[in-house]
């Protein structure tokens, strides 16, 4: 559903339905790059299973209007300002990747906006090498290339999905290519910058789950590990696909989500 | 990591690794309707679309998965239905745009089931074609209306074997905001890929020579993924409300997928053109030759050409890559490789010349099909259109004397020594006439 918030249209997705007061929401934040499409195979299930699902599409993002945001911070205070609007008071965030990022952030500056976390091939940073900035600056839809193909694992390269006749690789090319061309670089910008996230890690008091992929290029299982070891409380899965978790293995994430959100209640 | 893997490796591999639990290294055939559901959850998600996985074979199947995968990669799209047809494949996308009150700009030199299809089935339900010659790109862009909901046109037309200009038309659908369909048939993801030039459907009979046997019909979709279906008021189909599903937008759920979606959704659900699991298995086959033999099939184009050139029963000659074509420079551009293996012809001494050239050869199939590993003869004159004076004809853009061939993957000395045989009888033809 599209919203006017702060001046601009923004899309959030809903899994086509309203919003409904006395479930429980669980709001998906996308990666770099990325948008509400990250999350196309959980959105409408966990409307199903009964809860109200968000999934905005961040500034520029995807459907959404608006001027991009250039830090973690500004993305965490867009999304706790959203979530007032919505008059959402308490939500279980999902983060993918960068959303991560978003996310830790969030649990540290508006703990009470926090039901529980959990982490889709996440960690405390996300350090960006120099030459995919540049290529994302100079070059958007190479670096769209080569995140999808360092993205995924070795599935990806043989088209292998769940989804009957579905092309993963050319799919998260065309996703990317839906935002501005400015978007990626400026995401990547914030990843490199964010320095917040061990001190944000260390100040949760809440379970968490950390879903992390073996094969990860973007970050790396190693840098997962660190996350959770800095979390009081987080279960961590290592799932055997690449960066792309909720596309590569949605069923395995989903049932691992689920299992979580049953042990919060 | 994974690897942009060349196409020759995607024809091998995409869509399949080793089944897991038997290790099996060719592709299974999942002969199957349906698929025990793990609970009731798992059925629920299926039947609503949120997770991907089959619980009929009318609307998926790991076999056909496994083929609409590899054709999705092999042509550079996002996503593929595989059906019953390439005419299958086409009513399936004109369906799943267009309703009553729609409008198509198509090529007047298609196939003649395509026109058929638009000419005359499409107007009993309201939606009407305008028909524009296919390299006319100001008749095409003045075709195009408020109303107009698909462009569609054939790579190289059949039997005409015109090539449409897919660059030019494709930046006119652009600014028109009107998607552009292709079909590929003729030169399949080998030769080129409409997607790569700014067409955003590509429709495939898999009949031809992607299977390339001759022994299963079959169609496909592919998605380019590039258009943007957003605007509600003109594509209420696919961005609009579905009836089923709670009401979902297929391009907010599905994005760059939303046509294949709502394909898959409505009219496989719906029509039921599904193709066979055998016949995906058969067509998987031939794809793992597919740049084999259509190498094969263009330098036997080629050798056949030369021969036709030079002979003195052929009183015309017509393939794109004839410098005497009139889309030769186009077809250049486009398909650099070689432009299909469809050479047509004409006999000297007409319809009753023709008719004892296609009796009198015996290496060479007479049948209505091209695209198999034979070569593959059809005399529309005393077949398909024997019914039809020259006039006609003539109207419908062939000529009494037209011969259409297939070139096959013989050896191509077997050919011509066949075709002399055929060019003999002609001639006697000819002689008693003179």
């Amino acid at each position: 559903m599209y919203k006017d918030f702060k001046g601009n249209k923004v899309y959030l997705s809903t899994g086509g339905l309203n919003l409904v007061n006395d479930k429980e929401t669980l709001c998906f934040v996308h990666g770099a790059g990325q948008n509400h499409y990250s999350f196309t195979q959980q959105i409408r299930y966990f409307v199903s299973q009964g809860y109200n699902v968000v999934a905005p599409d961040f500034p520029g993002h995807g459907f959404s209007e608006g001027y991009q945001t250039t830090s973690i911070e500004e993305d965490m205070l867009w999304l706790s300002e959203l979530l007032a609007f919505l008059k959402i008071e308490k939500a279980t965030f999902i983060g993918h990747s960068q959303g991560c990022l978003t996310i830790l952030e969030l649990a540290e500056k508006k703990p009470e906006l926090v039901m529980g976390l959990v982490f889709v091939a996440g960690a405390m940073s996300i350090p960006v090498n120099d030459f995919l900035i540049d290529t994302s600056i100079n070059n958007p839809e190479k670096a769209y290339d080569l995140m999808v193909t360092w993205g995924q694992d070795i599935y990806g390269s043989f088209s292998i999905s769940d989804w009957p006749g579905h092309n993963h690789l050319a799919e998260g090319n065309a996703v990317m290519k839906m935002n501005d061309p400015s978007v990626l670089s400026t995401d990547l910008k914030s990843c490199n910058l964010y320095e917040n996230g061990k001190q944000a890690a260390s100040t949760i008091n809440i379970n968490c789950l950390a879903v992390l992929a073996k094969f990860d290029m973007m970050t790396p299982l190693k840098k997962g590990l660190q996350m959770v070891e800095n979390i009081k409380q987080c279960d961590y899965k290592i799932l055997e696909c690449g960066h792309f978790l909720p596309i590569e293995q949605p069923k395995e994430l989903n049932a691992l989500i689920k299992n979580y959100l049953n042990s919060l209640k | 990591m994974s690897e942009k893997y060349k196409f020759d490796t995607m024809s091998l591999h995409s869509g399949h690794v080793p089944d897991k639990e038997t290790g099996s290294r060719a592709v299974p055939i999942y002969q199957t309707t349906s698929y025990v559901f793990k609970d009731t959850d798992e059925a629920a998600a299926l039947y609503n679309m949120e997770v991907g996985g089959h619980l009929y074979t009318r609307i998926s199947n790991p076999t056909i998965a496994t083929l609409e995968q590899r054709l999705a990669s092999l042509d550079g799209g996002v996503s593929c239905v595989a059906c019953s047809s390439g005419m299958a494949a086409m009513h399936l996308v004109v369906t799943a745009i267009c309703s009553s009150g729609d409008h198509i700009v198509a090529s007047n030199k298609m196939y003649g089931a395509n026109i058929n299809l638009l000419q005359h089935t499409m107007t009993r339900f309201g939606i009407e074609t305008t028909f524009v010659n296919p390299n006319n790109l100001e008749e095409i862009e003045k075709a195009i209306k408020p109303n107009t909901k698909l462009v569609f046109g054939e790579v190289i037309g059949n039997p005409g074997l015109d090539v449409m200009n897919v660059p030019e038309v494709a930046k006119i659908c652009k600014k028109k905001n009107v998607p552009l369909a292709i079909d590929a048939t003729f030169n399949t993801p080998y030769l080129m890929k409409p997607i790569t030039y700014g067409a955003n459907i590509v429709i495939h009979s898999l009949t031809k020579w992607i299977g390339g046997h001759g022994i299963a019909i079959g169609g496909a979709i592919i998605n380019g993924g590039n258009f943007d279906w957003g605007n509600k008021e003109k594509f209420p189909t696919i961005s609009g409300s579905h009836f089923a599903l709670n009401g979902i937008s297929f391009w907010e759920e599905f994005g760059p997928s939303a046509l294949t979606a709502k394909i898959r959704a409505e009219g496989m659900y719906n029509f039921g053109p599904s193709l066979s699991p055998n016949n995906a298995f058969y067509i998987l086959q031939g794809i793992e030759t597919l740049s084999l033999r259509m190498k094969k099939h263009i330098e036997n184009t080629k050798m056949m050409l030369e021969f036709l050139k030079e002979n003195e029963a052929v009183s015309w000659l017509r393939h794109p890559d004839l410098q005497d074509h009139p889309d030769h420079k186009i077809a250049k551009k486009i398909l650099p490789l070689g432009s299909g293996s469809i050479i047509v012809f004409g006999i000297k001494g007409g319809r009753d010349a023709g008719k004892a050239f296609i009796e009198n050869v015996k290496l060479s199939s007479h049948l209505a099909n091209v695209g198999d590993a034979k070569t593959l003869l059809i005399h529309p004159g005393s077949t398909t259109h024997s019914h039809l004076s020259s006039e006609a004809m003539k109207m419908s853009g062939l000529t009494d004397d037209l011969i259409r061939l297939s070139v096959g993957l013989e050896d191509i000395e077997d050919i011509k020594i066949d075709f002399e045989k055929g060019f003999k009888a002609a001639a006697k033809i000819l002689s008693k006439r003179s």
